[in-house]
Parts: C-alpha cells; structure tokens; sequence
C-alpha cells in the first residue's frame, strides 16, 4: 500500500531534541508550589485551624518551596549543559544554527529559572512572616 | 525518515523572466484578490479581515469612550440630577465590559491578523476562514451587547457581575443575560483567534527561522494567545454555571441552597487579572517591534525581553485574589497572592530596561511613534507604582474599590495598551494603507491626549484616597470631592479631543497623496518587505530566514522576493498556499492549501450568533433550529474545506525543494489546532473542578452521606463503558489504517452507541438517588459534570458521524486519514474529561466517606 | 499604617523620577561602543533592583497586616447590609440594642464590627479611620477599628450593589466613652408612645408598622430599619438626608425622587394634618 510521502527532515521533536520543556518547566513549578501553598491553607483554615502545628500551612509551604527551589537548580544546570556549559547573562545568539537554537532555550530557560526561584522565595515570605490564617 | 534539507545550500534561483514574472503575478493576483462588490464581505485573506477587525474594535471604543464621557459629566458636580442612576448603572457597566471584551483584547487580535502573517513572511495565517468566522462572531455580539443600552436594558451589575447581584434575578434582569450570552459568544472568537495565533507561530514561520531568530513580537503573541486559552475557559465555565443558575435556578451562588457568591469572584479573577496581561503584552509587544527600528540596531537583551513575557504570563495567574483583598479570606491566603502580586513586578521592570538599555546604546531618531512610546512608559511606570502599593494587603483595604483604583487601572490600561497602540497606530498606518499620516497633526494629538489624561486621572488619586467609592452616580457637596471630580473631566474632554484629532488623521482620505516609500521607516522586521497596492498576495515568494532582522541584514533578501526566486512564487493550481514549517528550527515540511472567500463562515457566525441571542429571550425552539443551522453550517465549511485530498501528493515549491501537499497526525496544522483547543476546553473544565473543590473547602457539610451520593455501581459501569468507546474510536483509526474501512466505519457507529449508553449510566446514578440541581450546591455540580460531560459526547458523535461519512465517501482513506487521527485525538481529551469527572463523582465522595 | 502610605507615596515619586531619568539619560547620552554598561543597566535596574525593593516591601507590608487584624475588641457590633441601608445591632451585656443608619463608637476603644449581608455584597468602609471589609452573604466577615479622633467621620457601602449603590452611606461618631455610654443606654430603652397619639395612627393605619420596628409599641415589622430612636440619628434615608421634618415630609410622599428603586413605597396619599402629625410623631422618636 502507498504511504504519504514524509515531509523532509524529522519534525516535530519538540520533547526530545528541542528540550523546549525546560522553558516552561520552572515556571510551572512556580504555579505548582503557589496552587499547592494556597490550597493547603485554603483547606487547612477551613478544615483543620487546631491539627498540628508541622501540618501548618506555612511549613508545608515553606518544605515545598526548598524542595522546588532544589527542582529548579537541577533544571538550572540542565538548562547550562544546554547552553554549552558556559555561564553568561549576556549574549545575543543569533546564529543561525542548531547549536544557536539550543543555546537560545538553553539561555531563557536559565533565566527563566533564576526568576522562578526568586518568585518562589516570594511566595515563601507569607509563611515565614505570618503564623495564622 | 527522508533526508534533511540544508536551507544556506539551495541551488540558484532560476534567472529572471519577466514574462514569467507577469504570468506568475497574474495567477497569484487571481488566487488572492478580494471578491469584489457586496461578496467583499465573503473575504477571509488575513489582511481584509483584520482590516475590518481593527476598524470594528475601535468603533467598540468609541462607542465606550463616549459613555465614559457621559459618566464625567454626570460626576462633574456633587448632587447633578442629570442622569437617573439607573442608566449611569448601565453606563459604567456598558463602558468596562466594551473597553475590556469589545475593544482591548479584540484589537490585539486584529493587529496580530494584520501583521503577524507579514512579520513572519507569509501569506496567511493557517485557518483564514476561522479568523473570518472569530470576526463575524465578535461583531455580532458586540452589537447585541451594546445596542441594548438604546432599549434601556444594557448590563447593569458592573463588568465583574458579582453574584448574587447577577444570580439572583430579582436584583438584576434582562441586562444580565445579555451580558452573559454576548460575552460567551465573544469569547469563543477570542479563543478561535488564540489557536490561530498559536499554530501561526509556531507552524507558519518563513524556512530558516529558527527560536533563536523568532520575532520579538511573535513571541509575544505566542505568549499572549497562550494566556487566553488559559484565562478565558475559566470564565465560560463562570459563565456557564451563572446563566444555569438565572435560567433554570441551578443552586451554585445562592447561600441558602449550599451556594457561594465568593466562587464566581474566583472564577472571574481567574480571568481578570491574567487579562490585564492579555491586554498589556501586545502593546508592549508593539513597542519591541518599534523601538529598535528608530534605534536602527537590534533590541539590547532580546532573550530577556523573550524570559520577561514567558514569565509574567505564568505570574500573571498567581495574581487572582488581590481583587478580593476585602473579601475576609484568611491572611495566609492573601499574603500568598501578595507575594506573587510583587514579584510580577520583576519581570515587567526587565522588560522596560531592555528598553531603556536599547535607548542607551542608540540615538533614537524622533518620531510620533517614538513620542507615544515614550508618553506610554511615563504614564505606565506611574501605573505600574500604584499597582506595587495596591498588592500591599493594607494599602489595598484602604484603597480598594475607591477611585485611587479607578485612577491605578486607567494608568496601567492606558499606559501600558492604549498609548502604545496609538505609537504602533502611526507606524503601520503606512504598511496598511500605503500613506504616511500628519506628523503635526499627530503631535497635537499625543500632547492633548497625553496633558488630558494625566489631568482627568491623576487627580483621582487624590479623590480615592478621600474616601469617594468607584461606581456612585452621585455624591454630596458636602463630600468635598466635588472639584477634583470638576477637573477630572475636564481632562478627560481634552484628552477626548485629542482622540478626535487622531481620528481625524486616520481618516484623512489621502488616496491622492503619493504613495509612501516601501519601507518607510527603515525597520528590519519583514512586514515592511510587502509590494505596493495591488499586491493582495503578502509576498511575493516566501523567503528563506536566518537573522532576526532579515531586511537589515540580508540585504538582498527585498529583491529576490520581489523578483520571485523564493518559495511558492506561483499558484499553477489555483489554490491559496502556505509553507508550514517546524516548531524548533522552520525547517519547511509541506504545503498547507487554505480556504478562499467563503460565506459558509458568515453563515456559521450568524447561526450562532441567533443561538445565543435567542437564548438570551429564552426562545428555545428557535434557538435549537438555529443550533442546528450552525452545526450543518460548520460541517459544510469542513466538509469542503479541510483534509482535502490533493490532486498530487508532492508539490514543487521552487530552489530544488519538492515538499508534500498532504500532511496528518502531528505534522498537519490541524492536528495542532484540535490539540490547543482541546487545551483550552480542558482548562474550562479544570474550571468546574475548581468549583467542586472550592465548595467543599467553603462549605462543611457539601458532600452529602454516602447514601445520598450517586451509586458507586452504575458510575463505574458508565465509565467503563465510555472507555470501551473511547478505545473503539482507536480501533477504528487503526482498522482505517489498515485499509478496512467498513470494519472502521462499523467500530464508529458501536463507539457512539456504547458511549450514550455510558452516560445514560451516569444519569441514572444520580436521578436514583434523586439528586435535584435546584435544590442543592452538590446536586447542581453533579449534573453540571454530567452535562459537561454529555455536551462533548454529543459533539463527539457529530464528529464520528461526520468521520464515518467522510469514509463512505472516500475522502477520509487510508492513506489521507487526518480526519479519523484528529477525532481520535478528540477522544482523548473527552476520555481525560471522563476519568476525572468519574472521580469526582465517585471516588472522592467515597474517600472522604471512608475517612 | 499613615507610615506605609506616605513610604509608599514618596518611594513610588523617587523611583517614577529614577526610571524616566534613566530613560531621558539614555537618549541624550549615546554610548554605541557600550553595550555591556546597558546591559548593567538591565541586570541592576531592570532585575535586582525591583527585587529587592518589592521584596522588602512585601515583608513590611506583612508585618502591619498582622498588627492590624485583631480578632478581638473592647465591643462587637454586627453590622448587616441590605439593599440599601445597614442594619446595626450593638452586643451588650443586657442583651441586643438594634438601631440603623448610624454607629457611634467611643474614642480610643477597638470595636470589632462583624459583617454581614442578607442580599447581595456589601462594603463596609469608613474611609477616615480604616480599611474596608466586604459583607457577603453566607459569610461573616469581621473588621476592627480603633478611632483616635472625636467626630462624625460619615461611611458608605464601597462595594457596587445594584441600583441605590451610591445612596447607601451612614454616619460614624466618635464620642468620649462616658457620652457613648449614655448614648447607647438611652438606645436601648424602648420608645414612649401615647398609643392615643395621632401620628402614631396614622403610622399603624397606613401599615408602617409591618416593616418597621418601634420597640415598646405593637409595631414589630422587621424588615425595614428599627424606627425606636430614629429622631436621634443625624441623618435620614441610609446617611443621606439631614433629619429636619421637611425632609421626613418629602421622605414619606416622594421617595421615588428622593431615593429610587427601594424597598418602601412612596405615600403620596398622606398630606395635610395627617403628615403633619404623622411627621412630628416621627421626629418625637429620640
């Protein structure tokens, strides 16, 4: 039986070789931590203001939060590999290259990572400064 | 797997012919030209509908700025008997709901089909035919939704609708519907206009140009049509529950009946806020398309501009709750939205340093674009402050829901979207019209505009902070607002009459003045590559890619376009065409043929138009025969227009490329829109478990006792069921693939049927223990999941049927089978819908029963 | 609280002058051969430097919520919204003293106001002493205010409830405790009324009392305000109207004019003696 003919090239790869994952993966640890932190506390002042003092809301934030931060460094130095192993903040990579392509993502997604953490450092203070609902 | 193609190793182009040239041109110029006469209204070509799509949005606006003109007058004296309060009501409610759905975020989507093809060298966008129908759609509701305020019964509960003020029908009437029927109605176009955005960036971008070398403004449109698939589905199911509740009286905001009116405020911020990014982005975006043009160098940190909008869009939905500071939620919960509120900060002040640090390394040559640009980032900066002291908790108790609010959302709103669009106004008024505007005239425009605003809304600061509430009609002498109120709109009338100065200019019939240079402001984005009049083709040929500023630096680029040595310089078929190209580096995969003049769409958006509409009267009969011209419209315009097996399966496309002409699965651009859809629906329905979890945590007694749950027996039977269905609609695709299409056809029909009796199962279960969605907050989210559930499997058989159709009439084969992968990717979606919805229904209860 | 509003004022003024600085600075002075000093600028001045100060912001900003949400006052006083007026009931000892319209507090006490709404959201905000707190039915929400100033400082429903919206407003007096004490005694004593007293028949006649409460008489109705001590509040109709008798006249036979949409009907009917007497046995009510 005929087969349709293949465009040229191997698309889409988006998962395997373009790691674009990595872009939106600290970010969505951000908004995972924030729902998670939210919904605790949300459930905890509803449901259980008098359980024990660790199932605080904040301590759970404030676990979670080290944990992600931790997450978010792992993906940081995958995200370094990626960009070539080679640590800079500034570069305009505008090669037109598969090589500059990886370094692109490989640089935003870095980015992306620090800003990540720095919001999920935010999001930790309510839990180190308030004690209650 | 076939061999890569090396796009810097082409062959030569063939040497020029004129005559070939012409011939080529004619044929293009057949293909593309606009239907002349009253059949103008069947186009669908990007630059015609985004033409009608700007024009129509700042009629919307227009229409808004005068109520808000009306509002000023009525505050401009305590006590001013001059409107009753229940038409200002109307007024300021009419004002925000048109700024904001009618205008703010329809123009993005308008200037993005204007220009986002162009920047990106193509022809089109992928689905012409759906910007046309999203088009369509928003004109027709907008026009229900203003023109009611002409027969006294326009929307009156504020553009947020708080329940119970807008659940409760007897605090608020006719008005409410409208809202809400036109709103949906709208939104769907929003939403149509966001997966088109979407599969244009990522699918239609010139060959060579790969992430690295994307756009500035791209992104942000990726960025911003992301958003949309995420912050609008939660506001249909808002929607969506609201109107069941006006309608049928489902208990789902009323707290008598195990309701809460805090749920559609979460519901609606959900939305709201991410909004106001939806709205700001794109004007930034504006900004970053301009800016390095009169710097005449690259923009300074592009992949930080590229990480600022990546991050504000997730940012952005962590903002929700600080519309509901003063709502008496516990502090921990505020001080997580606070802190997410402050944070959003960071990114958005990379963003303007970039511009700043550009500004630094350049001389910026003057311009009117450049001075818009300019009033833009004073008036946001000072927004962007406010907005830093309004996410603080105490601040914000203070100053919520007073005109400092009022004075805060105006700053950002028209600093961070209205001003950069009148920049971005000027700047493409030559791209699209080929005519330059008054330099003076838009001088004069920007000062009135720009003292005028500042002189109605930094005064409002003032008045907020004394304590005036947002959205009174009328306050005492004795308040002591009353000259702050005075001055406030006196500058909102010149800043009004500055708008008018910059109508004028628009309008300004210059078809006699000369036609201005082809790249007139020198830029290097491809937009400004298009030919003169005449050419309704976008380009040429499609160009090879590979910098960021292609008219800057490749210079020859212009010419080998115009002389046709690029791609698909030629139509032999008669047909519109597209290169689509791969996500990562744009390497082309085959030629996308797209939809010509048609007025199937027009007649889908007007049947669809009158569903909504005539549900509003609650006419159901008419909306149901409507209903149905609307899906045998849509079936039609699928039926002839998508999946079509081409006359040859490969195509030559010029250069010594030859690419296919048929593409399905994960390649084709359908796939990719039945998957970002899909997206969107799923983010809808994460909206309604939202609603299932939220009732729980608010209320203690929301889940009934197991006995009064639905059977666990029958709800498993109907998941099973469905499941099977799910997995014969798979067989189906595979029998296709093998070449057995009656056996295909005969598992589609079995699909559909088990399936009906799957969710005939889940009915039964929850009539048996005889949940009544009027009488509790439960038994309304039951059903609602369950008729959530239901709606998708009927679209769902539609769709079979029409799949099993195509098969009988061989134009879906084993070969060309796009239209069995995608349903199955449908079913996908609808089977994650079920397992959820199954544990909502079953599972949960029974967990929560055991503990 | 004043602290942070005028840090912030202040700071938002420094830092507007700082960015558009930098940016009238980077147009005059261009520097083409120094790319990486804007980049600088982008990293300091675009990244770290929002950081910090939205950080430290955050912190401080959490730091006065804690201090300014007590749970606990010297006197709860429930506060109920309705379309369009508030219904007041001040928790004593001796049981409950309902009024309308108007709160008094005495000076330098907390009173926590527990909040509540029978319709729609409501807002409770008196604007010279505090934040607001949203009223929202199903809910009690609770907000504390600790006055520090004698005065009339006038409050108003700051969340859009439909039609009257802008009409929904009361009074707030500060009084010195001893002076509060007196007044909130005299409150909750029931009203003298000679049930002989000719306003006082036409008030049953025309069927007042199937709304509004005037304790010690046979008028019980409880959906409109409680009437027993109306004379002694400042303003008339929800803090609008100064209570003088024409505007008690024009209440009764216009209100469609005088505040449209609500709940009570206009009795245009009533006139000559009969609003006369009606009228001086409404004012009789301190």
């Amino acid at each position: 039986m005929p087969e349709l003919p293949e465009p040229p090239g191997d698309a889409p790869r988006v998962i395997d070789q373009g790691s674009i994952w990595i872009l939106v993966a600290s970010p969505s640890i951000w908004a995972a931590h924030f729902l998670i932190s939210y919904w605790v506390a949300a459930v905890y002042c509803a449901k259980a203001p008098n359980a024990a003092p660790l199932m605080e809301p904040r301590w759970i934030a404030i676990g979670l939060g080290v944990f992600c931060c931790a997450v978010i460094a792992w993906l940081a130095w995958i995200a370094v590999k990626r960009y070539g192993g080679v640590f800079l903040i500034f570069e305009e990579i505008t090669e037109s290259s598969e090589r500059g392509r990886d370094k692109f993502i490989g640089h935003v997604s870095l980015l992306l990572c620090v800003l990540s953490a720095v919001a999920i450092v935010f999001n930790i203070i309510p839990g180190l400064v308030l004690g209650e609902c | 797997m076939t061999d890569e193609i090396d796009l810097s190793q082409l062959p030569p182009a063939e040497p020029y012919d004129k005559a070939r040239d012409e011939a080529q041109r004619a044929r293009l110029l057949d293909v593309w030209k606009k239907p002349t006469g009253w059949r103008g209204v069947s186009a669908v070509n990007n630059s015609h509908v985004g033409k009608w799509y700007l024009l129509t949005s700042f009629a919307f606006f227009v229409f808004a700025g005068i109520l808000a003109l009306l509002i000023r007058v009525q505050l401009a004296v305590p006590d001013n008997p001059l409107f009753s309060q229940s038409l200002y009501n109307q007024l300021f409610t009419l004002h925000g709901t048109a700024m904001m759905f009618l205008f703010a975020v329809p123009i993005f989507e308008a200037v993005a089909i204007i220009i986002l093809p162009e920047i990106l060298g193509a022809r089109d966008l992928p689905f012409p035919r759906l910007s046309a129908f999203g088009f369509w759609c928003f004109v027709i509701g907008g026009v229900f939704v203003c023109g009611s305020i002409f027969f006294g019964v326009a929307p009156d509960g504020g553009w947020f609708m708080y329940t119970p003020l807008s659940s409760d029908p007897a605090y608020s009437g006719l008005g409410t519907d409208i809202w809400l029927l036109g709103l949906s109605f709208i939104e769907v176009s929003s939403i149509a206009a966001a997966v088109e955005l979407i599969v244009g960036v990522l699918k239609s971008r010139p060959p060579g140009m790969r992430l690295n070398l994307v756009p500035l403004y791209c992104w942000y449109v990726l960025v911003v049509a992301g958003m949309i698939l995420f912050a609008f589905p939660p506001l249909i199911a808002g929607d969506l529950l609201l109107e069941m509740e006006r309608a049928f009286g489902w208990a789902f905001f009323d707290p008598d009946r195990g309701g809460d009116p805090l749920l559609w405020q979460h519901l609606f911020w959900i939305f709201g806020h991410p909004e106001v990014y939806i709205i700001f982005l794109p004007s930034i975006a504006l900004i970053a398309t301009m800016l390095p043009t009169f710097a005449g160098r690259p923009m300074v940190g592009h992949s930080w501009i590229v990480l600022s909008a990546v991050s504000v869009a997730f940012l952005s939905f962590g903002l929700w709750v600080h519309h509901m500071f003063t709502t008496g939620l516990p502090e921990i919960s505020l001080a997580f939205f606070s802190a997410a509120s402050e944070a959003v900060a960071v990114p958005t002040g990379i963003q303007i340093f970039c511009f700043i640090a550009t500004m630094l390394v350049a001389k910026v040559r003057p311009s009117v674009p450049m001075l818009f640009a300019g009033g833009a980032l004073a008036i946001f900066v000072f927004g962007g402050l406010t907005g830093v002291m309004v996410a603080l908790v105490p601040f914000d108790w203070q100053a919520h829901d007073s005109y400092f609010v009022v004075a805060h959302l105006h700053y950002t709103l028209i600093g961070g979207m209205l001003f950069p669009l009148f920049a971005g106004i000027h700047y493409w008024y030559p791209f699209v019209t080929k005519r330059k505007m008054n330099d003076r005239a838009g001088k004069w425009s920007f000062w009135l505009m720009f003292g005028g605003f500042n002189v109605a809304f930094l005064p409002m600061h003032w008045t907020g902070i004394m304590g005036m509430p947002r959205r009174v009609w009328t306050y005492q002498l004795s308040d002591g607002w009353g000259l702050l109120n005075m001055v406030s709109t006196i500058g909102s009338f010149v800043f009004a009459f500055g708008f008018l100065v910059l109508a004028i200019n628009v309008l300004w019939p210059r078809g006699k003045h000369a036609a201005a240079p082809r790249n007139i402001w020198n830029a290097g984005t491809m937009e400004w590559s298009e030919e003169q009049e005449g050419t309704p083709w976008g380009v040429r040929s499609i160009p090879y890619v590979h910098t960021r500023y292609p008219l800057w630096e490749q210079p020859e680029l212009v010419g080998e376009m115009d002389r046709g040595e690029w791609f698909l310089p030629d139509a032999e078929e008669g047909e519109r065409e597209l290169i689509v190209t791969d996500i990562l580096d744009a390497r082309p995969l085959f030629v996308q043929r797209v939809g010509g003049p048609s007025f199937l769409t027009l007649g889908a958006a007007f049947c669809l138009g009158a569903v909504f509409i005539l549900a509003t009267f609650h006419l159901w009969t008419w909306t149901l025969f409507f209903g149905a011209g609307f899906v045998a419209f849509v079936l039609r315009w699928l039926w002839t227009g998508t999946a079509r097996i081409p006359e040859k399966t490969t195509k030559y496309v010029g250069r010594g490329i030859t690419l296919p002409t048929y593409a399905q699965g994960n390649k084709s651009v359908g796939w990719w829109a039945v998957f970002i859809t899909m997206t969107g629906d799923m983010t809808a329905f994460t909206g309604l478990v939202f609603s299932y979890f939220f009732f729980w945590t608010a209320l203690p007694d929301f889940l009934p006792s197991l006995a009064d749950v639905p059977a666990f027996g029958p709800l498993m039977g109907g998941l099973a069921l469905m499941l099977v269905g799910w997995g014969m609609t798979i067989a189906a695709r595979e029998a296709l693939r093998k070449d057995n299409g009656t056996i295909s056809m005969i598992l589609l029909v079995g699909s559909v049927v088990i399936k009906t009796a799957g969710i005939a199962a889940w009915c039964y279960a929850a009539w048996a223990v005889g949940l009544d969605p009027t009488v509790h907050s439960f038994d309304a989210m039951v059903w609602m999941l369950i008729l959530w559930t239901g709606l998708h499997l009927i679209l769902d058989a539609v769709m079979h049927g029409y799949v099993i159709a195509r098969i009988w009439k061989h134009c879906c084969t084993p070969i060309f089978r796009a239209d069995v992968i995608n349903l199955t990717l449908y079913g996908h979606f609808v089977a994650i819908t079920v397992i959820v919805t199954f544990a909502l229904l079953a599972l949960f209860p029974l967990m929560m029963g055991v503990l | 609280m004043e602290h942070l509003f005028w840090v912030l004022l202040i700071g938002a003024a420094v830092i507007w002058c700082i960015v558009i600085g930098a940016a009238v600075y980077a147009q005059k002075a261009s520097v083409p051969d120094r790319e990486q000093q804007a980049r600088h600028f982008i990293v300091w001045g675009g990244a770290v430097f929002p950081t910090v100060v939205v950080g430290a912001l955050l912190v401080w900003g959490l730091v006065i919520l804690k201090d300014i949400t007590p749970n606990e006052g010297d006197r709860t006083i429930r506060v109920d919204g309705e379309r369009w007026w508030w219904r007041v009931v001040y928790d004593t000892d001796d049981g409950p003293v309902p009024t309308a319209n108007e709160i008094r507090i005495p000076l330098g006490e907390t009173a926590l106001f527990k909040l509540t709404a029978d319709d729609v959201i409501h807002s409770f905000w008196v604007p010279s002493l505090g934040g607001k707190m949203d009223m929202i039915p199903g809910r009690e929400t609770q907000l504390a205010l600790t006055p520090q100033k004698l005065g009339n400082w006038g409050g108003l429903c700051a969340e859009y409830c439909g039609g009257a919206h802008a009409l929904m407003r009361f009074d707030t007096v500060v009084m010195e405790p001893d002076e509060f004490d007196a007044w909130l005694a005299a409150q909750a004593q029931p009203a003298t009324v000679d049930p002989e007293d000719e306003g006082y028949q036409v008030f049953t006649e025309e069927g007042c009392g199937s709304c509004h409460t005037i304790r010690g008489t046979d008028s019980i109705g409880p959906v409109g305000p409680d009437l027993t001590h109306f004379a002694s509040r400042e303003r008339l109709g929800a803090g609008i109207y100064k209570m003088t008798p024409d505007n008690v006249s024009d209440w009764i036979t216009d209100l469609d004019n005088m505040k449209p949409d609500i709940d009570m009907p206009s009795y245009p009917h009533i006139n000559g003696a009969r609003l006369e007497a009606l009228v001086s046995f409404l004012m009789s009510l301190e």
